[in-house]
């Protein structure tokens, strides 16, 4: 197993950094998986409804000047490791205003992740900083456990109004209740909604817009209007809001009733096509 | 018998220097000499030592006054201000310095020794006055006498290149290593802890030569000690604006780091860790051939039943000191002389804690893991100097009025 890679550019470093950031709030250890054309951050939280609740996407050329990688074999040429998520964040924290940001797979003493920068100085020479942070492999019989998480057609899929607001808004409902309502409809309503018993608090945003559905056929008769709701728990959305950094040119949520009557609810937040982050939450209503 | 009067800007360095030294310890000492108002401080392991001494010129106005007092011998012993605070009780009075900084037209402290007070006076605009009357413990300061002009390796640095250095570093991490060559210069995270805990992230940085004020290696040496001091130190250099300067010499050796920009001179001496196997050929390291360990001197020094191996190693530290002259004088104020007192006091500390060196020193060879810093020498000023020269095992204090030592010049006493 091999891995290579060199970033150059400033701004493409400043959003790796971000998003890593991003990660490192969002979980303690998450996954990094590493393929020819892509590298993902991946979070397996198990507790949950099974499944991935966390992936995020980066298109390697998009980042990396050089990118080579050889996976643990011909037909699976991929590489699963696993890493604590603040230690790379704080590595390229170092990295503000690197000439050059390199990240390679090496061994001394135990498998790391060894990210060395050189940064810019007042004098001639250069500084050079290396951090080796420290990496489990992941075996191939895990692999399974942790592919891109199939999105099924939603119900209903709306586009979020401004993260920040929904945050600022979110923060205030949590001091309130633990569970949150979010209903929302095919007519870019969506409604944040808390009940307790002695209060109850609505927060309504209009025109948010719908992105067009994959199948238009079978949402035909729906009622534009009906909102389809679920029920989850306010700290872990706003562990997803508070992760956002980066500043999304897409970010949607979608909502399936699948034929269990299982809830789930998706996030996923786009940034200018280079990165994307999905994140799910599976709903947890509450029978009084 | 201390007066003292700052302006504004003068309380936030004053201040900053409080704070610099409450990472060190939870006590501080107000030393106020001829050379002016030092604070001290030392941790609890014995492993840091903080000074800071504001000269006379540095304040306003700054009145000093000893007392003397007539002892049978007919010596003149003046008494020194024994005067030891809590960081506790000090530090909350120096919170917001930029605020005082602005706020404030003047500072006033002053002691009350009939009534074992210091009493910190500011003065505001339109008439409003806060004081702060703080009670002392008498306590005898601690010096540490350390030679920085012997060492071999001596660097000056901006406090920027610290301050980019440090964040490189986790907060779980306690020592970091310095490693220096001819050429260049690298700060990395200690060895000892990356190989313990598989999670512990390893990071270094090397910054060239040339990014130094001064850079002056006399030898390839790697030294370990710990990082938590540093920070304090750092803030303390940002508000001075002066470069950093850090004399260190072998692993085992403490370091120094020096601010000194006339008005004020800092420093923080740091233990460091006794390496055995990779400073062979260093004469003084051979004495430490043992397992790593770290063994407070003092400890060291008191207990009778020291390994023949320590001793021989106090023995060859102490040799060279003694011969080399130092240029810079240490006026033996009259503070230095105190009475017996002083020295009781010091005893005291010894003997509680020589039953610890003991087992410690005995642990020492069975164990691999047991990690100790070598301390440095501490001086307690003290008087009888005569009957300390004779048995160097038994004194703290260097002999630094003795005759011996005002010949050859003196040591520098922080």
């Amino acid at each position: 197993m091999r891995f290579r890679a060199k970033i150059v550019d400033g701004a493409c470093l400043n959003h790796f950094t971000r998003i890593s950031n991003m990660i490192a709030k969002l979980a303690k250890t998450c996954t990094l998986r590493i393929s020819p054309d892509k590298l993902n951050f991946i979070l397996c939280d198990k507790l949950a409804n099974g499944g991935v609740s966390m992936w995020c996407e980066l298109e390697q050329e998009n980042f990396f000047n050089e990118f080579q990688m050889e996976g643990v074999s011909a037909e699976n040429n991929e590489i699963y490791l696993e890493l604590t998520s603040e230690n790379l964040s704080r590595a390229l924290k170092t990295a503000q205003n690197a000439r050059a940001l390199k990240i390679k797979l090496t061994n001394k003493h135990f498998p790391c992740l060894t990210v060395s920068v050189e940064l810019l100085s007042m004098s001639s020479s250069s500084r050079i900083v290396t951090h080796d942070i420290p990496i489990k492999v992941i075996p191939r019989k895990l692999w399974k456990d942790l592919q891109e998480p199939v999105v099924p057609d939603p119900d209903v899929s709306i586009y979020l109004p401004v993260l920040k607001t929904m945050k600022s808004v979110v923060e205030k409902m949590k001091n309130i209740s633990n569970h949150l309502v979010i209903e929302a409809n095919l007519d870019g309503e969506l409604n944040l909604k808390i009940e307790t018993e002695l209060v109850c608090v609505t927060t309504h945003f209009k025109d948010l817009g719908n992105p067009p559905l994959a199948s238009e056929s079978t949402h035909q008769d729906r009622n534009m209007e009906h909102m389809a709701e679920v029920h989850i728990d306010i700290r872990k959305l706003l562990q997803f809001l508070a992760g956002q950094q980066v500043n999304p040119t897409k970010a949607l949520c979608m909502h399936r009733i699948c034929r269990s009557g299982k809830k789930t609810l998706l996030f996923r937040v786009e940034t200018n096509e280079t990165s994307k982050v999905s994140s799910v939450l599976g709903d947890e209503t509450i029978f009084l | 018998m201390l007066k003292c009067v700052m302006s504004g800007s003068q309380v936030k360095v004053f201040g900053k220097a409080v704070q610099a030294l409450s990472r060190i310890s939870d006590e501080l000492w107000l030393d106020p000499s001829k050379k002016g108002l030092a604070l001290r401080c030392v941790n609890s392991s014995r492993s840091a030592y903080g000074c800071v001494l504001f000269s006379p010129v540095f304040f306003q106005h700054y009145q000093w006054s000893a007392l003397v007092k007539m002892s049978e011998n007919e010596l003149d012993t003046t008494l020194n201000l024994k005067c030891k605070l809590g960081m506790k009780s000090i530090l909350p009075i120096f919170r917001c310095l930029n605020s005082l900084e602005r706020n404030i037209e003047k500072c006033k402290i002053f002691t009350r020794s009939d009534k074992c007070k210091v009493v910190i006076q500011f003065f505001y605009r339109h008439g409003i006055k806060r004081t702060h009357n703080i009670c002392f413990q008498e306590s005898q300061p601690l010096q540490v006498i350390f030679d920085k002009n012997v060492c071999t390796n001596t660097l000056m640095i901006q406090p920027r290149l610290l301050a980019d250095a440090i964040v490189l570093f986790t907060s779980s991490q306690e020592e970091v290593t310095l490693a220096v060559t001819p050429l260049n210069f690298c700060l990395k995270s200690s060895n000892e802890e990356s190989m313990d805990l598989s999670n512990a992230v390893y990071s270094e940085m090397f910054v060239g030569s040339d990014e130094f004020d001064f850079f002056q290696i006399g030898m390839d040496t790697e030294i370990t000690f710990c990082f938590k001091e540093l920070k304090g130190i750092l803030t303390f250099s940002e508000a001075t604006h002066a470069p950093i300067s850090i004399y260190f010499d072998f692993p085992g050796k403490p370091l120094a780091l020096s601010i000194d920009d006339m008005l004020v001179e800092a420093n923080f001496i740091l233990a460091t860790l006794a390496d055995e196997s990779s400073r062979a050929s260093s004469p003084q390291s051979l004495c430490l051939s043992q397992k790593r360990k770290r063994s407070d001197l003092i400890k060291k020094k008191a207990g009778k039943n020291i390994t023949g191996q320590a001793l021989e190693c106090i023995s060859r530290k102490a040799a060279p000191r003694r011969l080399y002259p130092k240029e810079t004088l240490t006026n033996i104020s009259a503070v230095e002389n105190c009475g017996s007192p002083a020295m009781k006091r010091a005893n005291g500390d010894i003997s509680e804690v020589s039953e610890n060196s003991v087992s410690n020193t005995e642990e020492v060879p069975g164990s691999l893991c047991l990690r100790k810093f070598s301390c440095m020498f501490f001086g307690a000023v003290s008087s009888d100097q005569q009957e300390h020269f004779n048995h160097p095992f038994d004194s703290l204090a260097r002999a630094s009025d003795s005759e011996e030592d005002m010949n050859n010049g003196s040591f520098s006493i922080f």
